[in-house]
């Protein structure tokens, strides 16, 4: 069952057009995109603060949308939790009466509570200050906890990420991930980082100038040659997830899939799984495993696409997820590279970064 | 100093006509002020010049148009006599109509600044937690405007306090039913008018500065926390 139906279509006085329909179906989905190509107005959209010319929008059984029918729910009917880029928490009151201001609705299902939003975010020591004198990642932390406690049937969240440093953000993605785990609440959020969308979303819809270009889950959405991984960023990311990450002698290891990876030193604070981050630029293809190198990571797979851009050719490779290595077209012509050769991917461990 | 019964009465009566003046005129100043600053429509021009048009129109003619509407002859003057009992032109309520309408275009203003000095996306915000239109307007909208009602209201209170040629139209001379202003004017004409005049005006300039002060103390309270 879909538990989110989306069919609009609008256009602004400037003339830019939104005209987008998707199904999310999973927990987290992902609306990725540049700024501009209309993530924010989809939301808007959802959320009713935006009324399409034409929209049919369905939130499990419920119609919040039907333009031929006449139906328009008001924002504050719909039971669409929103967490803001700018996190919008009210100047004039503290971060405990922000956290109450949508408690006193009554959502279907059980209610959050106050005290374990509380908990699962850490704001017990905030409640009664002021937005005012919080940092960025706090603002988060209760603009997403407020939503929370407003007993959403569907939390919508705009680049909760964005305005944070690298370091901050993993923090508040491992709250994102606690919450949708603890309390299952279908989550719907906008992105224009590759390495979060992947990590968090099971589902993503690519948009660009106000349509979908790409849908699927993100190894295949991201895989797509859009414009938009390529022109609007440095190409694909590297995101690998490796289980069972633990130290052996002096040296941390863990599993991707069947293979070894010998990683960083690890944080003893770090998750597990964790995910290890690097550039495509920083891979080596080779068609047979050479010994006798200082590189550490040997890992095979088998070619799986070929998309050849301005900067050079970004081969995806199979290794029971994908890893991208970036060659030149005379690499690729010497090789003989094409889809389904097998090979063997070189990785310093030193090019490899731990994330979360 | 020592007032007497036409001083006293003089300033009681500035005092009772600055108060009703804003207590009158909150409530439709603030719904004015919030739909001149968040809603478009057709005609809002026509509004904005009928609202302000007392700021622009020398107050003596002001004052003659009141006193035609208002005037027991005259339609509307005589139908809140007979209904209501309710005297305007030449007793104590043409006092607070007149200031009430000077004063009322300045107030709008203020309020509307103060409208729209709350960012649209916080009231946005409480609708998706919920609220609906009325809650949010009076959890968000409305406190957050604060300073922009404080200031309103004082300059309200202030201008009625100040306000002389509309209501030297409208409201008599007679004894008794004189604000500060209208008192000094008649008393400088007397022999040892000038000096007599001074306690009144030492109370003027104390009224108006008092209205400052407590504008201020009001929004310093509003402020601690949001710039904290």
């Amino acid at each position: 069952m879909s538990r989110l139906d989306f069919n609009c279509r609008h256009r602004f006085p400037s003339g830019f057009e939104v005209d987008l329909a998707f199904e999310a179906t999973g927990l987290v989905t992902a609306l990725f995109g540049p700024s501009g190509s209309g993530k924010t107005s989809v939301l808007g959209m959802i959320a009713g603060w935006l009324t399409p010319q034409f929209g049919r929008i369905r939130l499990g059984s419920r119609w919040l949308d039907d333009s031929p029918a006449g139906v328009h729910l008001p924002t504050e009917r719909r039971q669409v939790g929103m967490v803001f880029q700018d996190h919008w928490l009210f100047p004039h009151m503290s971060v405990g009466d922000n956290l109450g201001y949508g408690q006193r609705r009554r959502g279907s299902g059980p209610p959050i509570r106050f005290e374990r939003v509380v908990e699962v975010l850490e704001l017990e020591h905030l409640l009664s200050r002021y937005p005012g004198s919080l940092s960025g990642g706090e603002r988060q932390r209760v603009a997403l906890g407020r939503a929370l406690l407003s007993n959403p049937v569907l939390l919508l969240m705009d680049e909760p990420l964005a305005a944070l440093d690298e370091a901050l953000k993993l923090r508040i993605l491992a709250y994102l991930e606690r919450v949708v785990t603890e309390w299952n609440i279908p989550t719907l959020f906008v992105s224009h980082g590759q390495a979060e969308v992947r990590r968090f979303a099971q589902q993503v819809v690519v948009m660009e100038r106000g349509r979908a270009v790409a849908e699927g889950t993100p190894e295949e959405a991201l895989g797509q040659p859009t414009p938009l991984g390529w022109t609007h960023s440095a190409g694909p990311v590297n995101l690998l997830r490796i289980d069972g990450a633990m130290l052996r002698g002096d040296q941390w290891v863990g599993r991707l899939g069947g293979q070894e990876m010998k990683l960083p030193a690890v944080q003893g604070t770090s998750s597990n799984p964790l995910f290890v981050q690097f550039r495509p630029s920083d891979v080596t293809l080779s068609l047979e495993d050479v010994q006798g190198l200082s590189t550490r990571n040997h890992v095979r797979g088998v070619v799986s696409r070929m998309l050849e851009l301005a900067g050079g050719i970004f081969v995806a490779v199979d290794v029971g997820q994908i890893l991208w290595a970036e060659v030149t077209p005379a690499a690729v012509r010497d090789l003989g590279l094409q889809t389904g050769s097998k090979v063997t991917c070189l990785i310093k461990t030193r090019s490899l970064e731990v994330v979360g | 100093m020592e007032f007497s019964a036409t001083e006293w009465s003089a300033i009681h009566n500035s005092l009772r006509v600055g108060l009703l003046v804003v207590l009158v005129s909150l409530p439709p100043g603030i719904c004015l002020g919030y739909v001149l600053a968040r809603h478009r429509f057709p005609g809002k021009w026509l509004v904005e010049v009928a609202v302000n048009l007392a700021l622009v129109v020398p107050p003596v003619v002001t004052g003659y148009l009141l006193l035609q509407v208002f005037k027991p002859a005259a339609p509307v003057g005589g139908f809140l006599d007979r209904a209501l009992g309710l005297r305007v032109a030449f007793e104590f309520p043409g006092l607070v109509v007149a200031a009430a309408v000077m004063s009322f275009p300045l107030m709008v203003r203020a309020i509307r600044l103060g409208f729209q000095s709350v960012d649209p996306n916080l009231e946005t915000a409480a609708r998706t937690l919920g609220a609906g239109w009325w809650r949010t307007f009076f959890t968000v909208s409305l406190p957050l405007a604060r300073n922009g009602v404080i200031a309103g209201c004082v300059l309200a209170y202030a201008r009625s306090l100040g306000e002389f040629g509309a209501t030297v139209m409208l409201a008599s001379q007679r004894e008794g039913n004189r604000t500060l202003p209208l008192l000094i004017y008649t008393l400088k004409d007397r022999p040892d008018g000038l000096a007599s005049i001074w306690p009144l005006v030492a109370i003027s300039l104390l009224l108006a500065a008092g209205a400052l002060v407590a504008s201020e103390y009001l929004e310093r309270k509003g402020l601690r926390h949001e710039s904290a």
